[in-house]
């Protein structure tokens, strides 16, 4: 279970805005937290995937690609502020994310 | 900027066209209109009309066979002008033809050819049958065929991308049964592919016969570079093989994971993906080892800047 530091969030939020900037040709200015995801910059579910992929290599991740699906299909996600929330509670929890529902 | 270490891949067809996916091909252009005249002129006049803006005949499963056969081959050309051949190369799903374009086993117009008569035999066998094929990703292959099990599905596993990515066919109304359960499974991604045809699946077995005949009337070259099979990671080299492969392709299940692992492993360090998408590309994400990935479109930078310097 890692501790989440403010740095942690800080590196995750750049990651993220960079990482949809690039990916959905759009200026990093025009991405905030609550930037819809599919409506405002048309983003994908593969998206996440890709990006889920690259929190897994920087912090070492032990977490089953299901398990964030399962948590998803109760926590779904909209906008790029609850996408940022998620991947820290990822990294946070790890393959005990889904223990925060019970 | 040598080309031992680099493999071309054949796309399946698309399911969209990106918004200029060749502007940095300077001339592409030209060259695709060539091919695309030639295609409207020998299989089907419809074709000249092709637009991606307009994302034009993307509801029509065969139009589309041909517009990414016909893309491929243009970019087969175009880089063989700029004089980049790869070492190997390797067709996804029907990218099978535009890899038999590209090692010059056959010629343009009989690619054409067999895209139309697979086509023709795959819709005598499947007739009135409502099949279909999705795409899901995020679960494992023992998780699917669990759940196909489970649910006594009849569904067959027809590609595996990656370890936790694969394409599933069968009966429509089944198709869209997994894609309710995969999701409620945990997968994160599931999406109903916009094809009525369960392509590689023991549901078009029956191709098998007629399509070999007409197979073996056409004329096989030997490959003037290796072509990777997607069945059995071999390297096809020989007639009856690659003959073998383009009737089996339709219906025995692929497996691009262990294809491009296969491609790792014999040296392959770059990868072009040779068709309008980025699926492929994007899929790469998900496989280990350093290889890279690119479109044609960001190739073609990387190849301009080594240029410059």
């Amino acid at each position: 279970m890692a501790l989440i530091t403010e740095n942690t969030r800080k590196e995750v939020t750049e990651i993220v805005y960079n990482f949809f900037a690039d990916e959905c040709e759009v200026d990093i200015k025009d991405i905030h937290a609550d930037t819809n995801i599919i409506n405002d910059i048309d983003g994908d579910s593969l998206m996440f995937l890709e990006l889920i992929e690259i929190f897994k290599k920087k912090y070492n991740l032990d977490i089953e690609l299901k398990t964030i699906g399962k948590y998803s299909v109760k926590h779904p996600v909209q906008t790029i502020g609850q996408l940022i929330d998620m991947q820290l509670l990822i990294i946070e929890h790890e393959n005990k994310l889904l223990e925060l529902d019970q | 900027m040598s080309q031992k270490k680099l493999a071309f891949v054949f796309p399946p067809f698309a399911s969209d066209y990106p918004d200029d996916p060749f502007i940095n091909l300077n001339g592409f252009d030209d060259c695709f209109r060539k091919f695309l005249s030639r295609a409207a002129e020998f299989a089907d006049p419809d074709l000249i009309q092709f637009a991606i803006p307009s994302r034009t005949f993307l509801e029509d499963e065969l139009k589309t066979q041909y517009i990414s056969y016909i893309q491929a081959c243009s970019l087969v050309t175009w880089f063989r002008e700029k004089g980049v051949v790869p070492a190997y190369c390797s067709g996804h799903s029907m990218g099978i033809y535009a890899a038999l374009f590209q090692s010059e086993v056959i010629s343009f117009l009989d690619g054409l050819v067999l895209i139309r008569q697979a086509f023709k035999e795959i819709k005598k066998v499947t007739g009135k049958q409502e099949f279909g094929m999705c795409a899901i990703i995020g679960l494992n292959l023992d998780d699917l065929e669990q759940l196909i099990r489970k649910e006594k599905l009849n569904l067959k596993l027809a590609i595996q991308n990656s370890v936790c990515s694969f394409s599933i066919s069968g009966a429509a109304k089944d198709i869209l049964r997994l894609t309710e359960s995969a999701q409620k499974e945990g997968a994160l991604s599931t999406r109903v592919l916009n094809v009525s045809v369960p392509y590689h699946s023991v549901f078009l077995k029956d191709t098998s016969a007629i399509f070999s005949e007409f197979v073996n009337q056409i004329q096989f070259r030997s490959p003037k570079m290796p072509i990777v099979s997607l069945i059995d990671q071999d390297i096809l080299l020989e007639e009856h093989a690659l003959k073998d492969e383009v009737v089996r392709n339709l219906f025995t299940s692929l497996n691009w994971y262990k294809t491009q692992l296969y491609l790792q492993e014999l040296g392959i360090n770059r990868f072009v993906e040779c068709g309008s998408g980025k699926g492929i590309v994007k899929n790469a994400r998900f496989i280990e080892g350093d290889a890279l990935f690119y479109t044609a479109n960001s190739f073609t930078v990387i190849l301009d800047q080594n240029k410059s310097t």
